[in-house]
């Protein structure tokens, strides 16, 4: 149960530096290398990029900490802190199903740096639920 | 109990506060260790997106009439781009589309449209600042001046005067450009600029189009506008050569050259 928390937190560092990445990117205005899709500046500079005036990338990071922090918290024994971490890595995965949506059927082009960021966000979601598989077998 | 216990200890508080220390000195390292170099790394993009290209149908809005062009109207090839002042993108592309319009000239017609954003709160402003300094025939000084200096004016919240003084500076009587910008022509040509972007279905910036047909975001680069440019150029040569060749009856059957460009020029 603990390794699945130490591998949901390097997770969640992972999504705070991709989060961190794209934040500076909108804010410096220079173009991300995108050598997998080809689409990131499309998706960076659409009109989803921005939710009242902030970058999603800035709420994502922000999601992400409060993940590492929540996930950090249980794996010191909150109990209570893996069930919000649970609650949150579930909404954030079904935001995520919404930007791929996004991505696909309304911009038409992918961003590796979202991609890799929707990657994290799902395995956080299956870890969640790894884990709550394992306590149901445990008792 | 004695998980209770390392609860209430500061240890996780601590790393908590030790990772927050890394993320914002590393985001703010990232930040002004950038210097914006304009889209150095777009170069490296490849094609595999599947990016939506539209193509401009013949039934499209017009857009405002007459555009704002450089170039020569009668040219063979248009250079199309849908952009939005405040948007950042649209900022590094700017000294792109101006080295084309240098090293093609009275070559190709070049056409900017306005397409403020809803996103960026001063973009639609700025677009009519532009569109008045258009009635006293500096469109496009002031629209060097809002690309140029995008990231003073858009963090400035007196971003008004800030254009005032690229009024003077680009020699505009700031009276007669601050009346124009309240008034309603100036609105109208941004709104039918708006009008024609919506028609085609464009909801990113800049989104730019060659002889109608969207160029993929990764292919605007110097290098990626000039290998579409010159094919078009090459073609339209090819298709003005063609009907020359029956020489008897070359005046019964001439060919517009510019059939894909269009309609809307100066």
């Amino acid at each position: 149960m603990k390794a699945i928390r130490v591998i949901a937190a390097i997770i969640a560092l992972i999504g705070i530096a991709d989060a961190v990445y794209l934040t500076v990117h909108h804010y410096t205005a220079e173009a991300v290398p995108c050598t997998l899709t080809g689409g990131c500046e499309q998706v960076l500079t659409s009109e989803y990029a921005e939710i009242a005036g902030i970058p999603l990338a800035a709420y994502g990071a922000a999601a992400y900490f409060i993940a590492f922090s929540l996930v950090l918290l249980s794996i010191y024994g909150n109990r209570m802190a893996w069930t919000i971490f649970g609650v949150q890595v579930v909404l954030m995965a079904i935001f995520t199903g919404w930007l791929i949506y996004v991505q696909a059927a309304l911009i038409g082009a992918f961003c590796q740096f979202c991609l890799l960021s929707a990657a994290t966000t799902f395995t956080l979601t299956i870890l969640f639920l790894i884990s709550l598989g394992l306590r149901r077998v445990s008792q | 109990m004695k998980e209770e216990q390392k609860s209430q200890s500061g240890t996780p508080l601590i790393i908590i506060g030790i990772v927050l220390v890394i993320v914002v000195l590393g985001g703010w390292y990232m930040y002004s260790s950038s210097k914006s170099a304009p889209r150095k790394a777009a170069n490296n993009a490849t094609p595999g997106a599947t990016p939506k290209i539209a193509t401009i149908p013949p039934n499209a809005p017009p857009g405002a009439t007459p555009p704002n062009m450089l170039g020569s109207p009668t040219a063979s090839v248009t250079v199309e781009e849908f952009a939005d002042f405040q948007c950042p993108s649209c900022g590094s592309t700017h000294p792109i589309l101006k080295q084309i319009q240098s090293m093609y000239g009275s070559r190709i017609k070049f056409i900017f449209r306005n397409f403020p954003l809803p996103m960026h709160d001063k973009s639609y402003d700025a677009a009519v600042a532009a569109e008045a300094a258009g009635m006293q025939g500096k469109f496009w000084d002031m629209h060097n001046q809002l690309f140029t200096n995008q990231k003073t004016w858009s963090a400035d919240p007196n971003y008004r005067e800030v254009w005032a003084g690229y009024a003077q500076k680009i020699g505009l009587d700031v009276e007669k450009w601050k009346n124009d910008m309240a008034g309603l022509p100036a609105k109208s040509r941004v709104d039918a600029d708006l009008q024609r972007g919506r028609g085609l279905n464009i909801n990113t910036t800049p989104t730019v189009f060659i002889d109608d047909k969207q160029v993929p975001y990764p292919e605007v680069t110097v290098e990626g506008l000039k290998n579409i440019i010159d094919s078009e150029l090459q073609n339209a040569q090819q298709s003005q050569a063609k009907p020359a060749a029956p020489a008897s009856n070359a005046g019964a059957n001439t060919t517009t050259e510019s059939a894909n460009a269009p309609s809307n020029s100066k």
